[in-house]
């Protein structure tokens, strides 16, 4: 244990953890883990992968949550009715993640801290200390589920830690999507996703983050994958006044394959951060990581894409494409792809492109007949296409266009 | 109120000052099929963006009016509302843009509601038999890794689903394997068969005349230098063909000197 409840870090205190330990007792995470959280939170350093030698107007450094409340009882409580009867039909736990220590024990233990290292990482460290809410998943081996199961988090006034724990027997098929919306008031989101994947399991884990513009959230999200499993992790980074999300695929069984794909749409006054990360160290895995990001208004963001493939990655195919649109002169986009290549007989990619929209596109769309305007529009939409058409359900994938149709139109005012 | 007609009278335009056409004179007529022939750098491209208003190309003099409406005055889409489509030589991706929400966008903004949605799928269904693609074509993103012929085939695709009054076509030969060129010609043969097809004007623009073989010109027009230096028949095309374009500079240099 560290730190005196007189010190803070980032204007978190011991006292708060305290009075929420006092509250919950042990849940899913054991008092220990949660004072030994927040210890490493207090010793490792705030990480700024990018700078590029800007002055950011939101930056993890310069956070401060001290006021911020920590945590409420009320309201954080899931409600898996929510969650698909198909689900349960299939075998499917879907339990409150404060229960699942005790009721299910040895799957629980299976898959949690399994994929997330909360030992290098400041704020995977506080999302672990202060964890309030979450659900566990676990699909049973073989299982087939049908339909999406919708996990829906709900930010109130209240901060709002949440861990979304998963766990795929071998051979089994889900789609999960995580869904992030609140109230304007709602101040804080701190939140990890973690999956632990079986042998041949074909999962989809998607995520919707629409929160309100007053809410600050950082997220960890990270995958092991079994071999020959199949993983779709996707990210749509559309809320939120400053967002920051890391998410990581380790691919240390053979013959897996993940697609990663990531957008932000920073406007107004926003600003998103995303990082992503495939580690390959086992023999003939693949990845495929589509990442679009575009900043309107005075938004900003920047995207850290990085491919690390370890000498025992023999037969990696791991490919890298971020493209960042920039609408307006007052947006600013950052994006650092990287590749760290350490075995020989692997195949590597990445491409990047930074720009405005191009005059050539705009001309040939008018050559036909389309308004200027409109035709912008449609180019602009058509930038987010390939990542949108990678996320599951048509539905979802209208209810993102239309996002994004509607953050377009708003803009440089909102 | 002048006749119909793509008219284009006395043109000069040029790019960041240089000047490019040194004053063009061309009159397409409804359902006429015009040939604009010449070597490279003489200008052809040049007349064909700025008739359709590339925002490069500055328009120095001269005029361009279709069916009498002044075209130079219009913004590039409603050039195309009143009529005019281009064929790109190099046409511009669209990443993102599906080949059926674009050319449905494009309908819809040249000719607003005349089509129900299913009168229009299988007029384009219809068409893309004419081109030899099937429906996998529309759900592509438009231009966006298509082979070279793919790209011509797109654009004849969205001059039989546009009908335009005009229409310019920009080399389309250019990079086409036999096949593509057929398909080209086949395209736009079947277009003028049709009714909305029949009154089209065409200019074709081209370095060689191969493509003249499967779509027959009634006038052959030859530019160099920013000019159109000779005019003439269907065999004009054959004399580029038999003398080439030096033979025919000489002469003419012999004609004005």
């Amino acid at each position: 244990m560290s730190g005196n409840a007189g010190t803070s870090v980032l204007g978190v205190s011991k006292a708060s953890l305290d009075a929420l330990v006092a509250h919950f007792g042990e849940g899913a995470v054991t008092s220990q883990q949660r004072y030994d959280a927040l210890a490493r939170f207090e010793e490792l350093p705030v990480r700024e992968s990018i700078r590029g030698g800007r002055s950011w107007k939101r930056d993890l450094t310069k956070l401060d949550l001290s006021g911020v409340p920590t945590f409420e009882t009320a309201n954080v409580e899931l409600d898996l009715e929510a969650l698909l009867p198909t689900a349960r039909r299939a075998g499917v736990v879907v339990e409150r993640i404060s229960l699942a220590r005790e009721k299910h024990r040895e799957a629980f233990e299976a898959a949690f801290g399994k994929a997330v290292d909360t030992r290098d990482d400041k704020f995977a460290s506080l999302a672990l200390a202060f964890q309030n809410h979450g659900v566990f998943i676990d699909v049973p081996a073989g299982a087939v589920v049908d339909e999406p199961i919708v996990v829906g988090y709900e930010a109130r006034e209240a901060s709002l830690f949440p861990y979304t724990l998963v766990r795929v027997g071998d051979g089994a098929r889900v789609t999960i999507l995580e869904r992030f919306a609140g109230a304007e008031n709602a101040p804080f989101v701190c939140a990890i996703a973690e999956l632990v994947i079986g042998a041949k399991a074909h999962v989809t884990f998607a995520v919707d983050q629409r929160l309100a513009r007053s809410t600050r959230i950082i997220t960890t999200r990270r995958a092991l994958l079994g071999a020959d499993a199949e993983l779709h992790l996707a990210t749509a980074e559309l809320g939120a006044d400053h967002a920051v999300t890391k998410m990581r695929v380790a691919q240390k069984a053979a013959g897996s394959r993940a697609s990663v794909t990531a957008f932000f749409f920073s406007a107004g006054d926003q600003h998103i951060d995303v990082e992503t990360e495939t580690i390959h160290s086992a023999e003939n895995t693949t990845s495929d990581t589509i990442v679009r990001t575009a900043g309107i208004g005075h938004g900003q963001g920047r995207y850290l894409g990085n491919i690390k493939i370890l000498a025992s990655g023999h037969g990696t195919d791991a490919s890298l494409r971020d493209d960042a649109l920039l609408l307006s002169d007052g947006a600013h986009v950052d994006s650092v792809p990287a590749l760290e290549i350490a075995a020989n007989d692997v195949k590597a990619f990445h491409g990047a492109t930074v720009g405005a929209i191009s005059e050539e596109e705009i001309f040939y769309a008018q050559s036909r007949g389309i308004a200027r305007e409109e035709a912008e529009r449609m180019i602009a939409l058509g930038f987010f296409e390939p990542a949108v058409a990678r996320f599951p359900g048509e539905a979802l994938r209208d209810e993102l266009r239309a996002a994004l149709a509607a953050k377009l139109v708003r803009g440089t005012s909102d | 109120m002048s006749e119909r007609g793509l008219h284009i009278a006395n043109l000069t335009a040029g790019v960041e000052g240089n000047g490019i056409l040194k004053g063009i004179d061309l009159d397409v007529k409804p359902g006429s099929v015009h040939a604009l022939m010449g070597p490279n750098g003489s200008g052809k491209s040049t007349l064909a963006f700025s008739i359709a208003g590339h925002p490069n190309y500055a328009i120095t003099g001269g005029s361009v009016t279709l069916d009498g409406e002044d075209l130079l005055a219009l913004p590039p889409d409603k050039r195309a509302k009143a009529g005019l489509f281009l064929s790109f030589q190099y046409p511009a991706s669209i990443p993102g843009v599906s080949v059926a929400n674009f050319i449905r966008s494009a309908r819809q903004a040249v000719k607003p509601d005349d089509l129900t949605p299913a009168k229009f799928r299988a007029l384009i269904f219809e068409q893309l038999d004419v081109i030899d693609m099937d429906a996998a074509f529309l759900s592509r993103y438009v231009n966006d890794g298509f082979s070279g012929g793919e790209k011509k085939r797109l654009e004849m695709l969205q001059l039989a689903m546009l009908a335009p009054k005009y229409a310019i076509l920009d080399e389309t030969d250019s990079g086409l394997d036999v096949d593509a060129l057929r398909s080209v010609g086949n395209s736009v043969s079947a277009l003028r068969k049709t009714e909305s097809g029949k009154d089209i004007g065409f200019l074709i623009i081209t370095h060689y005349p191969r493509i003249l073989q499967h779509i027959a010109a009634d006038y052959v027009h030859i530019m160099m230098d920013g000019r159109i230096v000779k005019s003439g028949g269907p065999e004009l095309a054959n004399e580029i063909e038999r003398r080439g374009y030096d033979e025919i500079r000489e002469e003419v240099a012999a004609r004005v000197g």
